[in-house]
């Protein structure tokens, strides 16, 4: 089998979410010689920007992301020992948490996914995070990116003194939100940077924002 | 205007297809009430004495239509046997799942149907319902939805993964579930008689946010079904209908369930905002009441004047359903809404939602 049907079968067995078939696909790179790292990004992360825009358009849903990304996960389980450290760009590191009072992770869980799958390094600090806690991880981690969820309109209160917080102190960390009862408009009335209506949006008004801001 | 009918009266005229003094206004308040009259709003969810007084005069004191109730988005967990926390540190809102009761493939076998009388919030819900209907309220309880429910109960990425690798596992779970919920539905009527009892359904897991139809014919319709004839076949008269988030594509599905009930009793529909209240009248107009579905959010941050347009718009929408409106909103409001801002669904409906 040729590198190009390895590269393909890594990036079709991620889209249909099958486990054992993207494992044998990863065990075949490595015995192929291929690139680890080019096996992720060219394979699994190409299956999942392919999941990414179904889910855009409405032709996957929620447990056919989830299970793909079982699939991507297993893969780069296998191949992760055989990445070559020369070859491993620094990723843009994005912190991401639901805020204090909600407890609805499934969301954020999803863009963590496609974040992870287009290269970011993901600082998950899990649900119904303190305020305080989003402002610390920032400037621990000198994060690009603080990317805040929320599903109930009551906690989603929380977000603009979070930005408000990083504003003062992280001024150069792009702040974006999300969630169920979130929008542009009040993303804007917030003063966040950026807000994306799903997990697959994240990623590509992340990637614009960096470039915006000049650090893409 | 001047409001010629109470709040009892002008609903009472809706549901019975006449025209009230002016449209009802129902606000989906719960946490809201207990900011009102100054109690936490963990207590709405655990002391029913409280819940019901905070919910009866925060009514009275805006003049709209609705009665108390109970109920909750992640109902389920503590009822199988789980454990859920409530909402008494600041930023909280509303009851939430800390155990599921299902944690493994061999615990759905284990799960076993709880006895209605004592299940977790029933209780609760239960003595709301006496209170209400002692004074001549609806007795409100719960009967959906399965898959909010199975989600609460397994945990939600683990009732989505299961979906997808192991669906015999997610219809044992929802049998389980909809048994429950047949059983709470006796339980009611037989407490109080099927004429003085409101049904209430709703969940946010059904939502094309998370499942696709085709999904939502496998792994809720069936069980919706089931549920909703034998609560209907029980003489229930009145079914609040409450798909949660943007279900659009789920709207064949709820428009069959009721050709497949044959149109019985009235069901009282409350889609999220998502759905525009003209789709709504299309599918269920000529039989069924819809509830108006303003933006909940808005209510947080919209000034006074921002609200009572969207309040108005929705009352010009809406008053074209042939089967009567509600102003209402599409889902909870906010416990943190700006207190005038719900007084503006009050004032739209008198302003701009007049019969006379």
């Amino acid at each position: 089998m040729g590198k190009k049907e390895i590269l393909e079968g890594l990036r079709d067995a991620t889209v249909e979410g099958d486990v054992d078939k993207v494992v044998s696909f990863a065990k075949k790179a490595i015995a192929e010689g291929i690139d680890a790292y080019e096996a992720i990004m060219e394979g699994c992360a190409a299956g999942m920007n392919i999941v990414s825009e179904k889910y855009e358009k409405g032709e996957m849903f929620v447990p056919e992301i989830l299970c793909s990304a079982e699939a991507m996960y297993a893969a780069i389980g296998v191949l992760k020992p055989y990445l070559k450290a020369e070859r491993v760009e620094t990723p843009k590191k994005i912190v991401l948490g639901v805020v204090r009072g909600d407890i609805h992770d499934i969301g954020k869980n999803l863009v963590k996914i496609m974040m992870e799958a287009a290269g970011f390094q993901v600082i998950d600090l899990g649900r119904d995070v303190p305020n305080e806690q989003f402002v610390e991880a920032v400037m621990r981690e000198q994060a690009d990116i603080c990317g805040m969820s929320a599903l109930m309109t009551t906690s989603m209160i929380a977000m603009p003194e979070i930005i408000s917080e990083l504003k003062k102190k992280a001024p150069k960390t792009i702040t974006m939100v999300g969630g169920g009862p979130l929008s542009e408009e009040l993303a804007r009335a917030y003063g966040a940077d950026g807000y994306a209506k799903d997990a697959a949006a994240a990623v590509r008004v992340a990637k614009e924002l960096l470039i915006k801001r000049g650090g893409a | 205007m001047i409001d010629r009918m109470k709040p009892g009266e002008r609903l009472a005229a809706v549901l019975m297809g006449q025209k009230p003094d002016r449209v009802p206004v129902i606000p989906f308040i719960l946490g809201f009430a207990a900011k009102i009259v100054g109690v936490p709003i963990g207590d709405l969810y655990t002391d029913p004495k409280k819940s019901f007084r905070a919910q009866l005069l925060c009514a009275e004191m805006y003049g709209y239509d609705s009665s108390p109730m109970y109920g909750y988005a992640s109902f389920g967990a503590w009822e199988f046997g789980g454990k859920v926390g409530f909402p008494y540190e600041p930023g909280q809102s509303a009851p939430y799942v800390i155990e599921e009761p299902v944690k493994s493939e061999e615990d759905v076998d284990k799960l076993e149907v709880p006895d209605p009388k004592t299940a977790g919030s029933i209780p609760i819900m239960m003595e709301i319902a006496r209170q209400c209907y002692a004074i001549g309220l609806p007795a409100v309880f719960q009967c959906g939805e399965v898959l909010t429910t199975a989600a609460n109960i397994a945990g939600p990425e683990r009732l989505l993964v299961w979906m997808k690798r192991k669906p015999e596992l997610v219809h044992k779970l929802n049998k389980k579930i909809e048994e429950f919920f047949v059983a709470c539905a006796e339980y009611f009527v037989s407490t109080f008689g099927a004429d003085k009892c409101m049904a209430f359904g709703g969940g946010p897991v059904e939502s094309n946010k998370l499942i696709s139809p085709n999904q939502f014919g496998e792994f809720v319709y069936p069980y919706m079904l089931r549920v909703h004839r034998k609560v209907l076949e029980m003489g229930v008269q009145i079914i609040l209908e409450h798909p949660c988030a943007d279900q659009n594509k789920n709207l064949p599905w709820y428009r069959k369930l009721r050709e497949e009930c044959g149109w019985k009793g009235k069901y009282i529909w409350v889609f999220g905002p998502e759905t525009p209240l003209e789709n709504q009248i299309s599918l269920f107009g000529d039989h069924d009441v819809i509830m108006g579905n303003v933006d909940p959010p808005s209510f947080q941050f919209k000034s006074f004047e921002e609200i009572l347009l969207l309040c108005k718009d929705n009352i010009e929408r809406g008053m074209k359903n042939p089967s009567g409106y509600i102003l209402g909103v599409g889902c909870e409001m906010p416990p943190n809404a700006i207190p005038i801002n719900v007084y503006a669904m009050i004032k739209a409906s008198r302003e701009y939602g007049s019969y006379i």
